[in-house]
């Protein structure tokens, strides 16, 4: 029985990391309590060092990645915005650091309550974007995003995102793979070009002139991001040959093929949601959930058919995004826009659920039948809703 | 991405570009008094005009070259935003050198002088050397084009220690879309009235002079005739192809050769890897002599070889063993000079070295106005 | 302890230069020679991280351009020393874990007075604090934002003109902050081996400290004073006299701190007046003679501290009242 951050743990001993860079912040921390305690009784080596802030953190995780090491790295809520900088430096320098977000509320006011701003503030960024829902995902997701990360094809950093308390704190069943099955699947590091002495004079980073090679930059990270699609897809694959563990890349659906509603989301929640489906599945409503493994990349393909024949999709988001289109939420945002071009055109409703108050069953039946109403009448007056929010109209 | 555009173009034609090329440090408030001003000039009259320094030179840095821009509308066109204005094609009305030796180097840009510069465009030199011997700088160093223009010639500081005023009154003299009126207009607005005599001087001493040169009189024609195209490898991003690119890159001839050298995207390698020198290399990519306008000298019969002067340049300029100068990197600070024990090392101007020609405008720190910040 | 023998003439200095020719620098740049004698001293078997700077951009700014023949990494403005702290701990592991072969391998942060002293401060201090070998921080003064136009920091000395800090109608003196002496904080850190402050001249001091520094048997910092023609505003051909002016007036003190002991690199006697030095450079030609000779009492204050440490070869904190309010 471990915690996600235990978990997390024994994935980073798994896969043999050599720089560990640490920084304590509720809830994450426990990553690193476990990983220092494990290198202090020799269960495997690293160098592990505590910085003097998130900034320096994964500083150290960035530059100790570009000499050759495997390395690990993770923060929550403002630790995450305070290491901002070097978080998008990481990405298009592309290295395949892989990070824990223990997602947690923005500050102000300090809050211990799970939301997914501070992660998602770097969705932009470059960095591959994963959701567990439990800590056995979790463990699962931080091998793979090593192997992702670390191919040749990709060379990009990973953030593999636990929900704060939910996952972090909560301890459940973890089967830890084998090492042999480790090894078969996750092949040593290996960079492209290591600043190294040994490795010739490689100058990396310098200060460009726009004018001549700016977009060119750009266009090779996004050439990285696309291919990650294929590699994400191996890994997984071979996860479920090498470990014995088997997970559908993108997204997870359930009750999803004559679904005329669904719920779409990520993380520790889905549980409750499928919970939720199943009680109303008896009823006779037909109510799918979409559970999406992936932020980034986004799996576009795999949403617009598993939404083909849904006529309203509700976004259980755990996210805002003051000012947005109908003052709505950033995974809401994403799926809206991922659906456009596409055939599936459901009517989208999103379902705040922020400021760090937990969500319960009930709302997420709420939810259900606000969508129903919605499928069944065409039309809705109010597409954005907050459950949790006291005083929030029906 | 191959543009199809037949009714939209810049029209850079219709307007009237200025490019002025000053000295970092030495020139910017110069350099920037003098756009400015320029731009006062048309604003004054009617014309909407703008002026600022190149984004890409800064920071200015003391004697690496800088350009300032002006453009001047035409009341029939608006004026497009475009802050790099690149020398491609007949863009510059009238091209401003505010420090003589800029006429033998590179500009900021590496390329030529006249880059980019109209058949009839205005040249105008702060300096002591006559028309006849521009001319003929211009010929050899500058130009790979007809030009059929005029030339204006004046010793700034003989005027003002901001040379900016001087030379705007000879740029009037010469350029037709800028008259003195515009110009005694813009200085009253600006606060600058005190300037308006010695403005009016020069107008009336500085005699433009009509030039006609043919682009196969020119030995950078000729010399960009006899280069021929290099050939590079696509593919990996190793060592090989990298120096294959950096050697095409640094070989340009102008701005826009640069921008062609460049490898397209599928080429790079992740992770923004670029390849330092090996071990007794210097930097390829970038040599440094368009920064320089004095030379240094080593009296051989001097020289006691203690290696201070190898020893104590910025630029590891000179060879530590023969003591040798290494023209393709010195940038002429005199550090060199200064430290030499022996006083064996004096600093030369470039133009007397390159061209046996002496100048007498003599730019320097003294008179440089503090305008930093960029 | 350092067993190597001290480069004693120009002659033996390492003819290669690692940080070559070719770069967009100030004609005259002290941070730039500044580079060169660092890597000269280092040799080829070192990673150098540049946080962004003058050093940054000038040294590029372009494409397929690089001075450094030794492998060299970009960092942030106030990451140099987490920069340095990643590297080392990359390569301690790798070889400790078999990973990579076991050899000595210098890992030098070169990075300037705004992001080291400001922005930086805390991740230097934390790299002070751990016991990477072979591991040094030079902080190269130019005594400003020189990269962003000359900005002040907590490095510009009193008095001096910047365009944060200009002199103008209502406020003649734009800095009134007194130049923060970070090598002395950080030989406060307790795990810290050799500390040294040190200019451009004498010749071979910089060179010699740079390789005690890598051979001490821990995280190693120095402060380098590098004259700036730009930020101080000075004819470049000068930069090499600033240093020693500096010097010769005391208003930079060269000295080592080795495993706790003290001493002075360089002592004037006499002392110049700071006159001769503040005279030269525009960024100071607002100061009055009072206020010159206000700087020169405090100089010679702080002097006193500085020769009685160097007898005693222990390290006692100066203090010297600031002028506030400004005169």
């Amino acid at each position: 029985m471990w915690t996600g951050t235990r978990a997390i743990a024994e994935a980073v001993k798994l896969a043999d990391v050599d720089v560990i860079a640490a920084y304590p912040i509720r809830p994450y921390t426990g990553v690193m309590n476990s990983l220092a305690k494990m290198l202090a009784d020799g269960e495997f080596a690293a160098e592990i060092i505590g910085a003097d802030s998130e900034h320096s953190q994964f500083e150290i995780a960035k530059h100790a990645s570009a000499v050759g090491a495997r390395t690990f790295v993770g923060s929550s809520g403002v630790g995450l915005a305070y290491a901002a900088e070097p978080i998008v430096v990481t990405a298009l320098g592309q290295l395949p650091v892989v990070a824990m977000a223990g997602c947690r509320a923005l500050d102000d006011p300090g809050n211990f309550g799970m939301e997914w701003n501070d992660v998602l503030t770097f969705r932009d960024s470059g960095w591959l974007m994963s959701w567990a829902k439990d800590p056995q995902e979790a463990l699962d997701m931080i091998l793979v995003a090593y192997r992702v990360s670390e191919d040749r094809r990709v060379l990009l950093p990973s953030f593999v995102a636990v929900d704060g308390a939910a996952i972090t704190h909560i301890s459940a069943p973890v089967e830890p793979p084998s090492r042999e099955g480790v090894a078969r699947f996750l092949p040593p590091y290996k960079p492209l070009y290591p600043l190294d002495p040994a490795c010739g004079p490689i100058t990396k980073a310098q200060h460009i002139a726009p004018s001549l090679i700016g977009p060119e930059l750009r266009k090779v990270v996004d050439n990285s991001m696309a291919q990650s699609r294929e590699v994400i897809q191996e890994a997984w694959k071979d996860y479920a040959v090498f470990v014995g563990r088997e997970y559908p890349p993108f997204i997870e659906n359930k009750y999803i093929e004559d679904a005329e509603i669904a719920l779409v989301t990520m993380g520790a929640y889905a549980k409750d949601a499928w919970y939720v489906a199943t009680k109303l599945r008896q009823e006779g409503v037909k109510v799918g959930v979409v559970r999406m493994r992936y932020f980034r990349p986004f799996p576009q393909r795999e949403l617009a058919e598993a939404l083909g024949k849904v006529k309203a999709a509700g976004v259980v988001d755990f996210s805002y995004s003051f000012g947005s289109a109908d003052s709505s939420s950033v995974l809401f945002n994403e799926v809206r826009s991922a659906l456009y071009e596409s055939g599936s055109h459901p009517l989208l409703m999103d379902f705040m659920f922020v400021g760090g108050r937990e969500p319960s069953v009930e709302h997420f039946e709420q939810a259900v039948r606000l969508l129903q109403k919605g499928a069944r009448e065409k039309v809705v007056e109010k597409y954005v809703w907050w459950p949790t929010l006291r005083g929030e109209s029906q | 991405m191959e543009l199809d555009v037949k009714s939209v173009t810049p029209e850079y034609d219709q307007l009237n570009w200025v490019i002025i090329h000053g000295r970092g440090v030495l020139n910017t408030g110069h350099a920037g008094a003098f756009a400015r001003g320029l731009a006062t000039a048309g604003v004054v009259s009617g014309r909407e005009s703008y002026y600022y320094m190149r984004y890409d030179d800064s920071p200015e840095r003391d004697n690496i070259p800088l350009i300032f821009y002006t453009v001047i509308g035409n009341p029939k066109i608006d004026v497009t935003l475009h802050e790099e204005v690149e020398p491609i094609g007949g863009v510059f009305s009238a091209i401003v050198v505010m420090e003589p030796t800029m006429l033998i180097s590179q500009t900021s840009q590496r390329a030529l002088l006249f880059d980019g510069a109209k058949k009839d465009a205005v040249l105008v030199v702060n300096t002591s050397l006559s028309p006849k011997e521009v001319i003929r700088l211009v010929k050899k160093r500058c130009l790979a084009q007809d030009w059929c223009g005029k030339l204006v010639t004046i010793r700034a500081r003989e005027y003002d220690a901001n040379i900016a005023f001087p030379l705007l009154a000879a740029l009037a003299k010469a350029w037709n879309v800028v008259s003195l009126d515009d110009l005694l207009d813009a200085l009253d607005s600006a606060g600058h009235r005190d300037k308006t005599g010695l403005v009016k001087r020069v107008y009336s001493v500085v005699e433009p002079v009509e030039v006609r040169i043919t682009a196969k009189e020119t030995l950078m024609a000729q010399t960009r005739k006899s280069k021929s195209s290099c050939k590079f490898k696509k593919g990996r991003w190793d060592l090989e192809t990298y120096r294959s690119y950096q050697k095409a890159a640094a070989e340009a001839l102008s701005y826009a050769e640069r921008i062609k050298a460049m490898p397209s995207w599928q080429v790079l390698s992740p992770g923004l890897i670029e390849f330092g020198p090996s071990q007794n290399e210097k930097n390829k990519g970038f040599t440094t002599s368009f920064a320089r306008f004095l030379r240094p000298t080593i009296d051989k019969s001097k020289c006691t070889d203690c290696k201070m002067c190898s020893l104590y340049c910025p630029d590891g300029a000179i060879d530590s063993k023969g003591v040798e100068v290494d023209l393709n990197y010195c940038k002429g600070c005199g550090i060199c000079a200064r430290v030499c024990p022996s006083k064996a090392i004096s600093m030369m101007s470039e133009l007397l070295a390159e061209e046996g020609l002496t100048e007498k405008e003599i730019t320097s720190i003294e008179d440089a106005l503090v305008e930093y910040g960029y | 302890m350092s067993e190597r023998p001290l480069i004693r003439t120009v002659r033996d200095v390492p003819s290669v230069d690692l940080y070559t020719s070719g770069h967009r620098t100030c004609a005259g740049c002290g941070a730039a020679l500044g580079y060169r004698l660092l890597l000269k001293a280092a040799g080829p078997k070192t990673v150098v991280l540049g946080p962004t700077g003058c050093m940054y951009v000038a040294n590029g700014h372009q494409f397929l351009s690089s001075p450094y023949s030794v492998p060299w990494y970009h960092t942030q403005l106030g990451a140099g020393g987490a920069a340095g702290v990643g590297t080392a701990a990359a390569f301690r592991s790798l070889m400790m874990k078999g990973k990579r072969k076991k050899e000595d391998v210098n890992v030098v942060v070169y990075g300037g007075d705004g992001g080291t002293g400001d922005m930086g401060f805390s991740g230097l201090s934390m790299a002070m604090g751990y016991d990477y070998k072979r591991f040094l921080y030079v902080l190269y003064d130019n005594e400003s934002y020189a990269n962003t136009g000359i900005q002040a920091s907590s490095m510009t000395p009193w008095g001096a003109s910047t365009t944060f800090t200009p002199t103008g109608k209502i406020k003649r003196i734009g800095n009134l902050r007194m130049k923060k002496n970070v090598a002395l904080i950080i030989a406060a850190h307790p795990g810290v081996r050799y500390v040294a402050t040190a200019t451009l001249y004498p010749p071979l001091d910089f060179i010699n400290k740079t390789e005690k520094a890598l051979e001490a048997d821990g995280p190693a910092f120095i402060h380098l004073l590098v004259p700036c023609p730009k930020g101080w505003f000075t004819d470049p051909k000068y930069t090499l006299d600033l240093s020693r002016s500096a010097l010769e007036t005391g208003l930079w003190v060269s000295w080592e701190y080795e495993n706790g002991e003290f001493s002075l690199s360089y002592r004037p006697e006499p002392r110049r007046n700071v006159k001769e030095y503040l005279r030269m450079q525009k960024r100071f030609e607002h100061l009055t003679d009072d206020n010159i000779e206000e700087i020169e009492r405090m100089t010679a204050k702080e002097w006193d501290y500085w020769k009685e440490m160097d007898e005693q070869k222990r390290m006692i904190i100066p203090w010297v009242a600031p002028p506030w309010p400004s005169p």
